[in-house]
């Protein structure tokens, strides 16, 4: 049981600091928001060609957008030794990350349930009958995302040039997330059967085990090194 | 784990892994470059192949022995082991860019273009990014302890990334447009095998030859900064 309690109070304490304090959610938001202008500045406004780039543009703006998030998700724990007593807490390690994890996973979805209608706003798009599938592939890839950018933000937290190692480990590892989630996007938003993108949603959901098994494994050997 | 006298005995062993590998690459090189024909559709081109497979080999075995030995440390918290591991990762870097710029070569004649979304190249540039990524996070941990066992979490994440990299890519390839481009299924000719053998046999000594070294190096380094009251509290074992 001390397990999941460890899993429930660490979620629930990042649940009420970021309640209280609206620091992450908000810069986030207003992040992704910055990006968004920025792509329709970039690119032509031709509703096709908009169309087209739609699922890149999405997954680039949560891609930078959850860097930045996940990058400092344990910088709150380094502020008044925080790290030092979850380091010599006697609970299991792992727990301590699922439950960084669960937090990290429900800010970075926040974030997503809330650009998805900006980018429908800004870009012209009708994609609200899509919206269901949309939200499962942001839920899968977001999952991956997290695993290992919960995983990455304690490895950085604690040397130096942590802004620019935490993206260079995290970009190269979370290509197929990328890959998947691009492809499966484009797949729902031109309206293909489920069936048609099917085998990306398989490659997200390997690539979430995958990586979940493993950082739950490897956490304790950052914590206890 | 690795006692001081068996580590003694295996150092011996260096200087012949250097001439024997020496000579290997010596004697392969010679027989693909001079004496093996010419390949019937790719001409004089087919020559890089035994320069850039062995390689390419070489980096697996170096990326392979990085895994294993991370594995062992994070189990050991042995700091040799992690010597071999940061040898193992320079060692990588630097035969996974000679197969990446060696294919690079090949490529442009045969293919017409410097560089394809193949997924064997793009898990090679993977890879390379991992361990440049891995050596670059080595370098910002002040603690020795600590940044053994990061390097070592580096390591396995990455080497369990890497086939899932390899499969996607493959499946965005395939699916997304028809392989324009494709390597025939060549049967070796007696004559090529012959010196892509030697070399294969030579950059495997090659790299266990460096690899020795480096470790040998980067251990005595330790020492070093131990003696003088560095970054060690304690002499490694």
């Amino acid at each position: 049981m001390l397990f999941f309690n460890v899993i429930k109070w660490i979620l629930w304490k990042d649940i009420l600091s970021e309640i209280r304090s609206r620091e992450s959610i908000s810069s986030l938001f207003f992040f992704a928001l910055n990006t968004l202008f920025i792509f329709s500045f970039s690119f032509s406004v031709d509703r096709d060609v908009t169309f087209a780039l739609m699922p890149g543009l999405i997954w680039v703006a949560f891609g930078f957008t959850s860097i930045l998030g996940l990058g400092k998700s344990f910088l709150s724990e380094v502020h008044n030794d925080c790290l030092s007593y979850l380091q010599i807490a006697p609970v299991p390690k792992g727990a301590i990350y699922l439950g960084k994890f669960f937090g990290n996973l429900l800010l970075m979805l926040a974030v997503e349930i809330i650009l998805y209608p900006l980018f429908m706003i800004f870009f012209n798009l009708d994609i609200l009958a899509k919206l269901p599938s949309l939200l499962i592939i942001s839920m899968l890839a977001t999952v991956g995302l997290s695993a290992l950018g919960t995983l990455f933000s304690v490895l950085t937290v604690q040397i130096r040039a942590r802004e620019v190692m935490f993206p260079l480990l995290l970009l190269p590892l979370s290509v197929p997330v990328f890959i998947g989630a691009v492809e499966s996007t484009q797949g729902a938003l031109s309206g293909d059967p489920f069936s048609a993108y099917r085998h990306w949603i398989e490659l997200l959901f390997i690539f979430d085990m995958v990586m979940t098994i493993t950082s739950f494994w490897v956490f304790e050997f950052i914590l206890d090194y | 784990m690795i006692s001081p006298q068996l580590r003694g005995k295996l150092w011996k062993w260096n200087g012949t892994l250097g001439i024997l590998s020496g000579f290997f690459i010596f004697i392969g090189l010679f027989l693909g470059l001079v004496v093996s024909p010419p390949d019937y559709y790719q001409g004089e081109v087919v020559r890089i192949m035994y320069v850039h497979v062995p390689f390419a080999k070489a980096a697996l075995l170096s990326y392979t022995t990085l895994f294993l030995g991370s594995c062992v440390y994070l189990w050991k918290k042995d700091l040799i082991v992690d010597n071999l591991c940061h040898a193992a990762a320079g060692i990588g870097v630097f035969f996974t860019s000679i197969a990446l710029i060696t294919g690079s070569i090949w490529a442009k004649p045969t293919w017409n273009t410097w560089w394809t979304w193949d997924p064997r190249l793009v898990s090679f540039a993977i890879l390379l990014l991992i361990l440049i990524g891995y050596l670059m996070l080595r370098t910002f941990v002040d603690d020795k302890k600590r940044e053994a066992s990061y390097a070592a979490v580096m390591a396995i994440i990455g080497f369990v990334d890497l086939p899932i990299v390899y499969f996607s890519v493959e499946w965005w390839r395939t699916l997304h447009q028809p392989m324009s481009i494709s390597t025939r299924g060549i049967s070796i000719a007696p004559g090529m095998l012959v010196p892509l053998v030697f070399m294969m046999i030579g950059t495997t000594l090659l790299s266990l030859y460096m690899l020795m070294m480096r470790t040998q190096m980067l251990y005595l380094q330790h020492l070093l900064e131990a003696k003088q009251g560095g970054l060690l509290s304690e002499e490694p074992s």
